[in-house]
């Protein structure tokens, strides 16, 4: 089970420079209110969040996230397995829960900015709907259910062009779970390393060395593919 | 009201972007006492987050309210709204506003695309009987963005294009290599007679006095502690302080210019000191305004000498009128020949390293297009850094959504316009008659309608970039919308210029062609307000060049003893 006040998620999600304001206080007094909002209609708007952001001028090298964090234990549950659903642990490449997306996505629903406010107010009833539907195929809860179980119900919902009459919303709710855990997981280190982004890092000195010669062979045949040339950059005396 | 007096200075510059921090440089240089004034609060380029990682930033570092452009911009107390600083758009139109309310201004996060205007850039009117000449000529300012670009340090080649003018030799740094995509386009543009060269954009590729050269790392809107992407901060307003000459005052809200009891001369400004809500003068015997665009015609409008309504230095009446911006619009294409295609570092120096000037001269003037003036297009994509709000095109779950992520990585990248707005009359800003900011201050209203010249533009465009992709083998992946839904809007590329245009008589302009007031004789403006026109090219190198220019003529001046 995922709980939003363990320590070791919040370990594993960041290097400890991102803190958190009193997340354990706001995840026990909003409870009842996601259980309210959320597990009884499905699709009923969770009760919008006020508050201060960072404002606009905040510590641009030790951000602090000031907004409480929202997630009950049941929607972390469903949303670190739906995350790991999205992208499971693949040779190398870690999870999703293990590089912390649930928290993050936790930290983006309890932003109290009106994109953030419209997402949650698709994503937390969605959550609960997950756990409905789990509960009518035979399961108590979406995390509790078996991995076949679970691909059974992203099966009607995951792919655009066969989503199952009737699970259009829904569908909605997987493909906006789907983007933020794409981008949260490929913002990370290790989703960096998974793709092979190595850059915001300095070039040790001198020029930009430009295309390696395999990315250049590349693209000049790419090129010359499509009956182009790949004439040299005109370079004019500076 | 009280009123408390600052020591009287040889002169008092308003802002510290572009336009007067390049005021306060020469003047203190040449041996003058300067007061800047500065809105925003200090600003130490040591803070820049330059390395930090997006992942470390609430969000993921994703543009709110509080931080449009994300969190680690470098725009503090600003944005396109701040509380309590409000603006309006009179109804019917809409126009946005990017202020930073920092020392250095919107210097600290510019894109540092700094195109030279060319011969017909400055005589607009003559070449197709559109808007209004400059009093200027390409040939006056060549040497200035000579000099301009020398000390400002700018990458870039000389090739014989038309209307786009080389700098003399010596003056620019070698551009950085073309990337992957910036190739790939140029193969395109080879086979259409599109040029795709090196852009130039102010960024040092070697290292300079106290500046270091660019480390091919950290996106330039950050802003650049190391000094290589060029901003005041690091450079002009440092290089002031040295002579001993700069006197330096922020959080100060300059409301109105002072005139000397005669009515004629300005004698400094009034200003609100944010700290303490005090109202201040500052005294000087030349005032120099470079706010911004909107805020030095606001100090204008606002200052009613003898009462008189119009405003100050407004006896032609354009104080406000002919506000212009940059066309923009933009459109995305996937490339599946560059699926799966070999990952290496694409940051370079973040920005361009080509683009496209406009090649479609010959058949405007000949009248066989539907549109007047040029635009350039900037590319951009490829192996960035993924962003929280990239991942919107994805299908599935899974090994299979893994898959679909390595695949289309650097595959897709961008084509922006960026073109030449003509004046109109529709287009202008005043003193909203009712509503007054945090300070009491008169807010700025703002009237917009963008006219047929830059919707076909905007039509042609698409055109090249359908042209381009097609040939690619590409497919556009956004939606080509109508040039009325597909282009900017008013403000929005952040390019507002032309509220105190300068001009040839004072019948139809605000300043003279050193951004001397008509009306009087010691004030100056050296913002992007005097801009007469507003070519495609990115106004700040042509705001530092005037500034320059017209500082080291207020400077003679001074020596003479005529101010």
């Amino acid at each position: 089970m995922t709980d939003s006040n363990t320590p070791v998620l919040i370990q594993l999600d960041r290097r400890m420079t991102l803190r958190w304001i009193a997340a354990s206080i706001a995840a026990g007094q909003l409870a009842a209110c996601g259980e309210k909002f959320g597990a009884k209609d499905d699709w009923l708007a969770p009760a919008p969040l006020t508050g201060n952001g960072y404002g606009k001028d905040p510590n641009l090298q030790e951000p602090v996230v000031p907004w409480p964090l929202t997630m009950t234990k049941a929607e972390l549950a469903a949303t670190a397995a739906l995350a790991d659903l999205i992208l499971p642990a693949d040779g190398d490449a870690p999870s999703a829960s293990k590089v912390g997306v649930p928290a993050f996505i936790n930290e983006w629903v309890s932003a109290p900015y009106p994109d953030q406010q419209e997402q949650r107010a698709l994503i937390i009833p969605g959550l609960a709907w997950l756990d409905k539907e789990a509960a009518k195929r035979g399961g108590q809860t979406f995390a509790q259910l078996k991995l076949d179980d679970q691909k059974k119900i992203a099966d009607d919902i995951a792919f655009k062009d066969k989503v199952k009459p009737g699970y259009e919303q829904p569908a909605k709710f997987f493909a906006r779970m789907r983007a933020l855990t794409m981008g949260a997981y490929y913002t990370t280190p290790e989703g960096w390393k998974v793709i092979g982004y190595p850059g915001n890092t300095p070039v040790a000195s001198g020029p930009y060395p430009g295309p390696t010669p395999e990315a250049l062979a590349h693209i000049k045949n790419v090129i010359e593919g499509k009956g182009l040339k790949m004439n040299p950059v005109e370079n004019g005396p500076l | 009201m009280v009123l408390t007096v600052d020591d009287p200075h040889d002169v008092v510059v308003v802002g510290s972007g572009a336009g007067g921090a390049m005021a306060a440089y020469v003047l203190t240089k040449a041996g003058a006492s300067v007061l800047m004034l500065e809105a925003g609060r200090d600003y130490n380029p040591e803070d820049a987050p330059m390395l930090n990682l997006s992942h470390d930033a609430p969000l993921r570092g994703a543009g709110t309210p509080d931080k449009e452009f994300g969190y680690y911009d470098c725009t503090v107390d600003g944005g396109w709204n701040i509380p309590g600083e409000p603006y309006t758009s009179a109804e019917g139109s809409k126009f946005i506003w990017w202020r930073n309310r920092l020392l250095g201004g919107r210097t600290n996060h510019w894109a540092r695309n700094s195109f030279r205007m060319g011969p017909y850039d400055f005589k607009p009117f003559t070449r197709d009987g559109h808007g209004v000449d400059w009093p200027v000529s390409y040939e006056e300012m060549a040497p200035w963005y000579d000099k301009t670009e020398k000390l400002v340090g700018v990458y870039g080649n000389n090739l014989d294009l038309e209307n786009h003018p080389k700098a003399s030799p010596g003056v620019l740094h070698t551009p950085p290599k073309f990337r992957v995509p910036e190739l790939y386009v140029k193969a395109g543009g080879d086979a259409l007679g599109i040029p795709v060269v090196p852009a130039r954009r102010a960024v040092l590729m070697k290292d300079m006095d106290t500046r270091k050269a660019c480390y091919f790392a950290s996106p330039c809107g950050r802003g650049c502690g190391i000094g290589a992407a060029f901003q005041t901060t690091t450079s002009l307003i440092p290089w002031a302080k040295a002579t001993g000459k700069l006197t330096l005052q922020t959080g100060a809200m300059v409301y109105e210019v002072m005139m000397a009891a005669d009515g004629k001369k300005a004698s400094g400004v009034r200003y609100i000191d944010k700290a303490t809500g005090a109202h201040k003068e500052a005294k000087g015997r030349v005032v120099i305004l470079a706010a911004s665009t909107g805020e030095t015609a606001r100090m204008l409008l606002n200052t009613k000498p003898n009462g008189r309504s119009e405003g100050l230095s407004n006896s032609s009446g354009q104080v406000g009128r002919n506000l212009m911006d940059t066309v923009g619009s933009s459109l995305s294409a996937y490339f599946p020949d560059l699926e799966g295609r070999p990952v290496y570092n694409e940051d370079g120096a973040q920005g361009l390293h080509a683009y496209i000037p406009f090649w479609d001269y010959k058949n405007v003037q000949a009248g066989k297009t539907t549109f007047t003036r040029g635009y350039h297009m900037e590319i951009g994509g490829g192996f960035g850094e993924p962003g929280i709000g990239g991942f919107g095109g994805y299908d599935g779950y899974g090994s299979d959504l893994r898959s679909q992520v390595k695949k289309k990585y650097g595959a897709r990248f961008g084509f922006t316009q960026r073109g030449e707005m003509i004046p109109n009359a529709n287009c202008y800003m005043e003193i909203d008659p009712e509503k007054k900011d945090k300070f009491g201050i008169p807010v700025a209203r703002f009237h917009w309608a963008w006219s047929e010249h830059e919707l076909n533009q905007v039509t042609h465009f698409q055109n090249a970039v359908k042209a381009l992709v097609d040939k690619l083998g590409g497919t556009i992946t956004s939606t080509i919308e109508k040039p009325v839904d597909a282009i900017s809007t008013g403000g929005e590329i952040i390019h507002e210029v032309g509220t105190c245009r300068m001009g040839a008589t004072a019948k139809d302009s605000v300043v003279n062609s050193h951004g001397k007031s008509w009306d009087v004789d010691n004030l100056y403006l050296t913002d992007g307000s005097v801009f007469a026109s507003k070519a495609h090219k990115n106004p700040t190198i042509t705001i530092l060049t005037l500034s320059m220019r017209n500082s080291e003529h207020i400077a003679e001046r001074m020596r003479k003893h005529e101010i």
